[in-house]
């Protein structure tokens, strides 16, 4: 008899699971059925799918992970994540700085909200415009013989002999990575600057009556705010720069050779080139996998929390 | 009438939009997708953006006030067409009643059974004014040289028909030499002779890939060399081969522009145009589009336009580059997409469509005199036509081998890898490539 009113509140507890859903309940789940319909229809029903190619071949005989080994078998694929990786290497650090150093500097020397907002307006402006158009515009910089940058430096006496920008393996690199860090610091600075925005005014004032200079302001107070901003960048512009495509293709092609090659216009090739769809499923599953684990390091490395 | 409450509004909408929206797949699904006995109103026509699709456009209004059919012309970029149609075709998607193919796309399009056979369900035969290579490049399998071993015993039919004639030729300065190369002996003399600061001997067009390889196939077959022998055999790390990209990478690239390895059509034309650079390789919608073009070229009348020039064997080689058109296998109006094309290869319309910049393959209007004089290539064309131009290898896999082969191209012009190096290792892996898709290499 003791157990009696333990086994009437775990009854209790079932029927309330039980219980039926009211009308409100029932209306929104209905909403939210077309929203939850697309979200499986565009990314689960494909997710399934690439991992049922990435086991199979074209004819759909299962080949377990068959493909997975052509894949990495190919010295393609690591010649492209190592241009990744050197891409990624030049791009975050320089578009970090240069962004943090931005932010900082319009957050403490700008006042005028006028001159603020014509800032803001610039540093949009990379950020919307196609990829493609940047491309082509950077081809015209960096062209062979007619490319502006070789004349502008030229007339201003800096070279006597054109740079081959595009054809040197490393200047080719820096071409196509100058563009990524001209589209892209804007963003680093704009989620900065708005980070800066919500330092508490009585903690920096507190700071410089205790005597801290600037650099002990930046590090004790507004490094400490902007910390969780850091992650946020850090995912954006990794997901950016593995899926870097247009002003790589139509700069360099992935030219010289494979130098410029990085791991999505790999994969394109893969794909639309090679038609070798399982191969491309593989790589595709396993860039998913390695940047899910990466991200998961990368959020245990730098705490979202900013206690 | 009764009021409703807005919650009832938003349900009542809600279940009303979950009910509609399969309806447009569910009467798709239904249909039978056989070709509708009603008249055809409309043509869709998936086309390559460019100076190859300008034409066209030009004279599809002409059919569609003889006719009264609309046609709608979709412009792709080159690559993105490709793509576009290989995934319309997987569908068997019936969103377009003709299709622009590059030539060296239709084994693709052949094995995978994509098209409607233009002989057997539409009566086309062949013209004799037409040189035969253009109806053999749009006949799959290929009625002559290797045939993939997955076509071998299928009888070949016409799928394809011409409409832009391009074959790879040669282009040089003949208000400074007189006399044009014969071979590319001649070609590198005078690109020593004529190479000065600030003007090329040589242009060489070696971005990666599709560039670099279009651009040295023609010296690749003159010298000998090739990527398959006739049994698919590769051969791209052969003597001949190796040493045609030797001549293109090494010997050529002394006297060629800085910045080679990135290198387009584009880049090439503006040199010619601009009179910077004496000759190159080039193709008939450079010449009409830029380098004969009035208020963009500055050598007007200044360029001969000849044949590939010959190797050491003797032999000068051009390259196929032909768009055809096509009917879908999903087309639900193959019998009216067969009549337009028809109607635009007949000589007259075809006249019209070459004086609206398009290129022939009707002898007859490569040849007229009053042609000519607004397109100074056509005899040089004419002859390459004539003379058995080669095409890309007739392989589903010429994609990935193209991508393989121009890389490596594109390394030894860049000086990366040495001729040998590169193609040594581009044999290798087009070797395994093949092997995968059933090759006996």
């Amino acid at each position: 008899m003791a157990n009696l009113p333990a086994r009437t509140a775990a009854q209790a507890v079932r029927r309330a699971g039980r219980r039926r859903l009211s009308r409100d309940e029932r209306l929104g789940y209905l909403i939210l059925l077309p929203a939850l319909g697309a979200v499986f229809a565009i990314v689960t029903i494909p997710f399934v799918l690439v991992i049922a190619q990435s086991i199979s071949t074209d004819d759909g005989t299962i080949v377990g992970l068959r493909n997975y080994s052509r894949a990495l078998a190919n010295p393609l694929l690591y010649e492209a994540i190592r241009a990744t990786g050197i891409y990624t290497l030049i791009v975050l650090p320089i578009e970090f700085v240069l962004g943090l150093s931005f932010a900082v500097l319009v957050h403490r020397t700008v006042r005028r909200p006028g001159l603020r907002a014509a800032i803001y307006v610039l540093a949009i402006l990379p950020l919307v415009v196609p990829q493609v158009a940047i491309g082509v515009v950077a081809r015209l910089a960096y062209a062979p013989s007619y490319g502006v940058l070789n004349v502008i430096l030229e007339r201003l006496g800096v070279i006597h002999q054109e740079i081959n920008w595009l054809g040197d393996p490393t200047l080719a690199m820096l071409a196509v990575a100058s563009v990524d860090v001209w589209q892209w610091t804007p963003f680093v600075y704009l989620v900065l600057f708005s980070g800066l925005q919500t330092v508490p005014r009585e903690s920096v004032e507190a700071a410089q009556i205790d005597g801290a200079n600037w650099w002990a302001q930046f590090r004790y107070i507004d490094l400490h705010y902007l910390r969780p901003l850091f992650i946020l960048i850090v995912f954006f512009r990794l997901a950016d720069v593995l899926r870097v495509f247009d002003h790589v293709f139509i700069l360099t092609g992935g030219g010289p050779g494979t130098t410029t090659q990085l791991l999505s216009l790999y994969m394109y090739r893969v794909e639309f080139k090679f038609f070798d769809t399982a191969q491309a499923a593989a790589l595709a599953v396993m860039v998913l996998v390695s940047f899910s684990l990466l991200y998961a390091l990368i959020a245990r490395v730098l705490p979202l929390e900013r206690a | 009438m009764h009021p409703i409450t807005r919650r009832e509004f938003v349900k009542r909408t809600a279940l009303a939009g979950a009910l509609l929206t399969p309806i447009p797949a569910i009467l798709e699904a239904c249909s039978t997708g056989t070709p509708s006995s009603t008249k055809t109103t409309k043509l869709t026509i998936a086309a390559v953006q460019g100076a190859e699709d300008g034409p066209l456009k030009k004279v599809a209004p002409m059919y569609q006030s003889q006719t009264g059919i609309t046609m709608e012309v979709v412009e792709f970029p080159y690559d993105q067409l490709f793509e576009k149609l290989v995934t319309t075709f997987q569908a068997n998607g019936s969103s377009y009643d003709l299709c622009m193919m590059d030539d060296p796309w239709m084994p693709k399009f052949g094995t995978m059974g994509a098209l409607q056979p233009l002989d057997s369900n539409f009566g086309f035969t062949r013209d004799s004014d037409i040189p035969s290579i253009v109806y053999d490049v749009g006949t799959w399998p290929p009625p002559r040289g290797p045939v993939p071993p997955s076509e071998q015993g299928k009888s070949p039919h016409l799928y394809g028909i011409t409409i832009v004639g391009n074959v790879e030729m040669f282009m040089y300065r003949k208000d400074l030499a007189t006399t044009p190369p014969a071979s590319w002996n001649d070609v590198l003399a005078n690109a020593q002779k004529f190479n000065k600061s600030n003007f090329y001997g040589y242009v060489i067009r070696g971005k990666a890939t599709n560039p670099a390889s279009s651009d040295s196939l023609p010296i690749l077959w003159s010298f000998g060399g090739d990527i398959f022998d006739a049994n698919w055999k590769v051969m791209l790390d052969s003597t001949e081969s190796i040493d045609a990209i030797t001549f293109l990478t090494q010997t050529l690239k002394k006297y060629a522009e800085p910045g080679a390895e990135n290198t387009d059509a584009a880049d090439r034309d503006r040199l010619i145009a601009i009179g910077q650079a004496f000759q190159s390789t080039t193709w008939p919608a450079e010449v009409t589009g830029v380098v004969e073009a009035q208020g963009v070229s500055q050598v007007i009348g200044k360029m001969a336009y000849i044949p590939i020039p010959k190797g050491p064997g003797g032999k000068g080689l051009g390259m196929m580059g032909n768009w055809l058109l096509g009917i879908p296998k999903g087309s639900k109006n193959g019998s009216a997409a067969a009549d337009f094309i028809k109607w635009l290869i007949k000589t007259d319309n075809m006249k019209t469509y070459v004086q609206n910049g398009g290129i022939p393959t009707r002898t007859s209007l490569l040849n007229d005199p009053a042609l000519g004089q607004n397109n100074p290539y056509f005899p040089a064309l004419a002859q390459s036509l004539a003379a058995q131009p080669n095409w890309r290898p007739r392989t589903d896999q010429w994609n990935a081998v193209e991508t393989v082969y121009g890389t490596a191209v594109n390394q030894a012009v860049a000086g990366l890898k040495t001729p040998k190096d590169a193609l040594t290792a581009a044999a290798t892996q087009i070797r395994a490539a093949m092997k995968q898709a059933g090759y006996p290499s």
